[in-house]
């Protein structure tokens, strides 16, 4: 039982790390925590499963318990139903039940199956088995066979078999084929489940709904269904349309004509703003309409340029035309505020500036805010420079809560945040003091500088590659600086120490994730935890209990891991070991059949608890004196 | 002073940053903890922008402490109680549905006693949301301080503790008795003692709640509940004595006497109770907060809650002297032979050859049973069953050294107590999927960490409890499918 298992079960398997294509962020797949190691293990269970071969499906059975205990109550449901199955058959197979009593032990396995699985598509009212069972390619029959191992007379062995071979065929096509597989291709539909599956643990990034109502969740996720609906019309019209002018630069024009079409997709739109606004703007930002996907781009011809200096913070022209009227028609003055605010929240959210979406984020910033700068400005529609097909983004002034929009800028740091803060305080009224305009432009660029060749022409090139200098490395460096003196080190030691750190830290600049506070130091390397350690191994002292003595990088090695071990979890497999009953522990077996011999005990029994597993151990210890 | 009147608090604020709350932030899903939540369209004034810079935002009343009439009224009979010199010491217990305000009863009591009183006990029975612990674990703990923060920031050392494993105890009730008087016998009645209890009260929860008042006869039973009284009935003292329990049977007429009289009497006898009716007195609180009772309608998903106790418990393992967060991972453990510690999984049956598979980057309670560990071989030592111990801390089983024999842990269990513990018990608590997922700087995959698994199909999820509750107020009507 090692290594992978035939590839006969790897069918559309993805590379072990999938890397998520550009400009798909939002849709890249929840990293989830599972009960397996990785794909091998998963595989090699599956296998062993269903192979036939009761040893090894014992060993499979074996490896499913670990799971089990590693899931907790989260176990998927499938897996442990299969388990469930393939027990009765290994039962069956060892002889050493007669049939009734497999029939009780089928029985039990296939109703749980059947009630559990269409337990899960249940809606609010209760819906028929027999349909769910239809809905979701469970034969009728099985369903039957459930009724009658509930409600009437106990089924045939060989009709129990028959089931339990049928669900676990069932259980393999739809469950264990799948899982694992190609489901970045299904992604739209996921998720849903998906992220109700994981609102309810704290592991991902929907700590922003994590509105434990099951229902609201459910309506929230259907309004934005319908608003991607009506999104994906109008981008299907705005398609249409350009078909019949066979260019795209050529419908430009044509896409801001009003019909009787978009005239309702856009009615439809604001009806359901009405709703909720802040969905409306979620959707809007969700892959494929404002932050387009790379197959819409081509389709529209645009050539997509991942330097962002060829940006100049405008959005392409023909993607501006195609979706101006949309916006044109929803910018009302709150949800101009809403969907800027939702933009800079995206991208804080979106750190890699290569990605489609952190360009286009920027990119839409700064046209909105170009577009209320104009139109407040009061050059209304006026044939400026740019040429007559490009439509003004906004009709009417819009005031918007400019403090609140400068809080959420300055919240999404990037290397545009001086440019868009600028924009932002030019069109601002009341304007800040031309000080604090400056200070902040100052301390905005300062700030993000890192990042931002571009904006900041004037410093030299080294600077720029310094990671961002925060006040926390200068208290940092301070008690650095006492640490080594109270040591009375030298200072040599201590530029060694600080030069070692900056080293790890622009390392982790790179990572994507990044929280800028982290600057992982070499696990306990530092002066004061050499201390701390010391302390602890003194305090040890001759108990079991050591600190790891290995010179080892444990910050190079997962929870889970250990340096030298492989991912082959077969590597972590007992043969050895001895077991230990305790002494002054309750039995709890042997006290529950005594129990229930001594239904006269139990009746004499007066106001207090009547046995618990220690009395009754004193009770039977008593006794034996006698 | 002399310029504030009786009516005015001076709040001091201070700027949280601690090794804890640090450690919480570098969490990605935890980084925005402690901003306030959206701003509704609120009007302005200058002294709420002064408030707001420092964190502190206006919420509307209904979000507010609402203190109801009843609830005044219990807690103001029992600051009496307990500061009363002549009653003997009240023993509290709290009870009542979920999302009723029993904990933030709790906390308010603590506090005022805290007024009058250098310390108050506090017994955790609430499995699911321990006040000062992480879950799974009943607790007898000293508060000599005000309770503030919620659970995470005051994760604390109790003064025994034994760990239950699990976050709900309808699996095994006998265990989890047996684990309440074991922590109860602890307390030493020299200050008054506030009980928390588990919001299980229907069905077997409610019998279970009888036990429990019968086992640990308090002198004030407080009852949270709505008005209707739907969802328990009043526990007076007489009901309580009549009703059985799950476990144990009310005050019936014995029918038949017979043999092993003398074994059920000295049972009773070292039972240290008494026939008679206990008196407690019971104190009725309505909360009169919004949507008070209404289950699923907490403001955090009891699950998120637990996830961050446990990572509030980890921010323990933080240096304090070190501005930065070190990730969990990159700690130097400790290590200790698999023969020095017994181990065993409380919540289900792994079939042992797997168990170090099971063990391996898990949460496990890390407990001290009073045997020995003997082992004849090498190998590791698993229990049969189940102890009722102490248990004195947590940790993360970081890896497992199959070569050497050794475990290697992650714990905040300073080494004075860390060489007690002989005996690992693996619940079924988990790891909070942020910790496992958010682990930087690796190269490689992360052991069980996957982005490939889709819970969008048939049968990816767990088993849904509520909607188990659900089918079961209609038994009687659905089912003849």
């Amino acid at each position: 039982m090692s290594g992978r298992a035939g590839p006969g079960w790897r069918r559309g398997r993805l590379g072990s790390a999938p890397a998520p294509a550009p400009g798909r962020r939002r849709l890249k797949p929840l990293r989830t925590v599972v009960a397996w190691r990785g794909r091998a293990e998963w595989d090699q269970v599956m296998v062993g499963l269903y192979c036939g071969d009761s040893r090894l499906q014992q060993d499979a059975l074996d490896r499913v318990s670990a799971w089990k205990s590693r899931y907790g109550q989260k176990m998927p449901l499938a897996v442990d139903c299969t388990a469930e199955l393939i027990r009765c058959k290994v039962l069956d197979s060892s002889g050493r039940l007669k049939s009734h009593e497999l029939i009780l032990s089928y029985g039990l396995a296939l109703v749980r199956f059947v009630n559990l699985i269409t337990e899960r598509k249940q809606k609010m009212a209760s819906i028929p088995l027999r349909q769910l069972a239809r809905e979701v390619d469970i034969p009728i029959w099985v369903v039957d066979l459930r009724h009658e191992l509930t409600h009437g007379k106990l089924p045939r062995l060989a009709l129990c078999r028959k089931g339990c071979d049928v669900v676990l065929d069932w259980l393999r096509k739809t469950y264990w084929s799948r899982q694992l597989g190609n489901n970045l291709c299904e992604e739209s539909e996921d998720e849903d489940e998906e992220e109700e599956e994981a609102n309810t643990e704290l592991g991902n990034d929907a700590w922003e709904i994590q509105t434990p109502q099951h229902e609201a969740c459910q309506k929230h996720k259907e309004f934005h269904e319908k608003v991607r609906d009506i999104l994906i019309s109008y981008k299907n019209e705005q398609f249409r349309v350009m078909q019949t002018m066979q260019s795209a630069s050529k419908s430009r024009e044509l896409w801001s004509d009003s019909s009787s079409e978009m005239d309702w997709i856009l009615a439809q739109i604001k009806d359901l703003m009405q709703e909720n606004r802040e969905s409306v703007a979620e959707a809007l930002l969700s892959d494929g309409f404002l932050i387009p996907k790379m197959d819409c781009l081509k389709l529209l011809n645009i050539k997509y340029e991942a330097n962002k200096e060829v940006w100049q913070f405008k959005i392409p022209q023909t993607f501006y035309c195609f979706w101006q009227p949309l916006l044109t028609g929803l910018l009302s003055r709150s949800f101009t505020q809403i969907l800027i605010e939702k933009m800079f929240m995206e991208l804080k959210e979106c750190s890699d500036s290569s990605e489609l979406r952190h360009q286009f984020l920027i990119s839409w910033i700064s046209e909105l805010l170009t577009g209320i700068a104009k139109v407040n400005a009061g050059k209304k529609r006026q044939h400026c420079n740019k040429q007559v097909s490009v439509k003004e983004l906004f009709l009417h002034k819009v005031p918007l809560q400019w403090i609140r929009l400068t809080d959420s800028c300055l919240e999404a740091p990037c290397w545009a945040t001086p440019h868009l803060l600028q924009l932002i305080l030019t069109v601002m009224r009341p304007r800040l003091s031309r000080t604090s305009r400056k200070n902040l432009l100052y301390l905005a660029s300062i700030y993000t500088e890192g990042g931002a060749p571009l904006s900041s022409p004037g410093l030299s090139s080294d600077s720029s590659e310094h990671p961002i200098y925060t006040i926390e490395s200068l208290q940092w460096r301070v008690r650095q600086e006492n640490q080594v003196k109270n040591q009375g080190q030298t200072v040599e030691k201590e530029d060694d120490v600080l030069e070692r750190d900056d080293g790890v830290e622009e390392a982790e600049e790179e990572e994507e994730e990044m929280v800028t506070e982290t600057n992982p130091l070499e696990g306990l390397a530092h002066p004061g935890n050499m201390a701390a350690v010391a302390e602890r191994r003194a305090a040890l002292q001759g108990s079991a209990w050591q600190i790891t003595a290995d010179e080892v990088q444990w910050k190079d090695f997962p929870l889970g891991k250990l340096p030298g071990q492989t991912d082959d979890p077969d590597g972590l497999m007992l043969d050895n070991y001895s077991m230990m009953s305790l002494l002054d522990q309750p039995v709890r077996d042997e006290w529950k059949t005594l129990h229930t011999n001594s239904a006269e005990l139990k009746i004499h029994g007066t106001g207090g608890l009547l046995w618990t597993q220690n009395d009754f151990h004193k009770i039977k210890s008593g006794l034996q004196l006698f | 002073m002399a310029r504030f009147s009786s009516d005015c608090a001076v709040v001091l604020l201070e700027h949280l940053d601690t090794p804890v709350t640090r450690f919480l932030l570098s969490h990605p899903p935890l980084s925005r903890l402690f901003e306030p939540q959206k701003k509704e369209e609120s009007s302005f004034t200058p002294e709420d922008a002064v408030l707001a810079s420092v964190g502190i935002v206006k919420c509307s009343p209904d979000r507010g402490l609402l203190v109801s009439e009843s609830m005044y009224l219990a807690l103001e009979e029992l600051i009496q109680a307990c500061c009363a010199e002549d009653e003997g010491i009240p023993v509290v217990l709290v009870c009542g549905p979920k999302n009723t305000g029993k904990s933030t009863f709790n906390r308010y009591l603590i506090n005022l006693l805290l007024n009058r009183l250098p310390a108050v006990e506090y017994m955790e029975c609430d499995i699911g949301q321990p006040e000062f612990t992480p879950p799974g674990c009943v607790s007898l703990s000293s508060v000599t301080e005000p309770v503030l923060g919620p659970p995470f920031t005051h994760q604390q050392t109790p003064r025994k503790m034994v760990y239950y494993g699990q976050t709900s105890c309808e699996q095994d009730t006998e265990r989890y008795l047996d684990v309440m008087k074991y922590v109860f016998s602890c307390y030493k009645k020299e200050v008054p003692l506030i009980i928390n209890t588990m919001g299980w009260v229907k069905g077997e929860g409610l019998l279970l709640l009888i036990d429990i008042i019968r086992l640990l006869s308090p002198s004030h039973v407080v009852q949270m509940d709505v008005c209707d009284w739907k969802a328990m009935a009043p526990l007076t003292p007489e009901h309580v004595h009549l009703q059985a329990g799950l476990h144990t049977k009310g005050k019936q007429q014995p029918k038949c006497k017979q043999l092993d009289v003398g074994a059920a009497e000295s049972w009773k006898c070292s039972e240290g109770e008494d026939a008679s009716v206990q008196q407690y007195k019971l104190l009725y609180v309505h909360p009169e907060f919004p949507r008070a009772g209404v289950a699923g309608e907490a403001r955090v998903h009891s699950g998120i809650l637990r996830d961050m106790s446990i990572v509030g418990y980890l921010g323990h393992l933080q240096y304090p002297d070190i501005g930065a967060v070190l990730p969990l991972h990159s700690l130097v453990p400790y290590q200790v032979p698999f023969s020095a510690v017994a181990l065993r999984v409380i919540h289900t049956d792994v079939a042992p050859t797997n168990i170090m598979y099971a063990v391996n980057a898990s949460w496990v309670g890390l407990c001290c049973i009073p045997d020995e560990v003997r082992c004849q071989t090498d190998g590791p030592v698993l229990l049969t069953q189940t102890p009722v111990c102490d248990c004195l801390g947590f940790g993360i089983v970081r890896g497992v050294d199959m070569e050497k024999k050794l475990y290697h842990i992650l714990t905040p269990v300073p080494p004075e107590n860390l060489r007690l513990v002989n005996c690992l018990l693996l619940g079924n608590i988990a790891i909070p999927n942020c910790v496992l997922v958010g682990q930087q700087g690796i190269e490689g995959e992360i052991p069980y960490v996957t982005s490939d698994y889709n819970y969008s199909i048939l049968g990816a999820g767990k088993l849904r409890k509520k909607k188990h509750f659900k089918r079961k107020d209609f038994t009687f009507e659905c089912d003849y499918t």
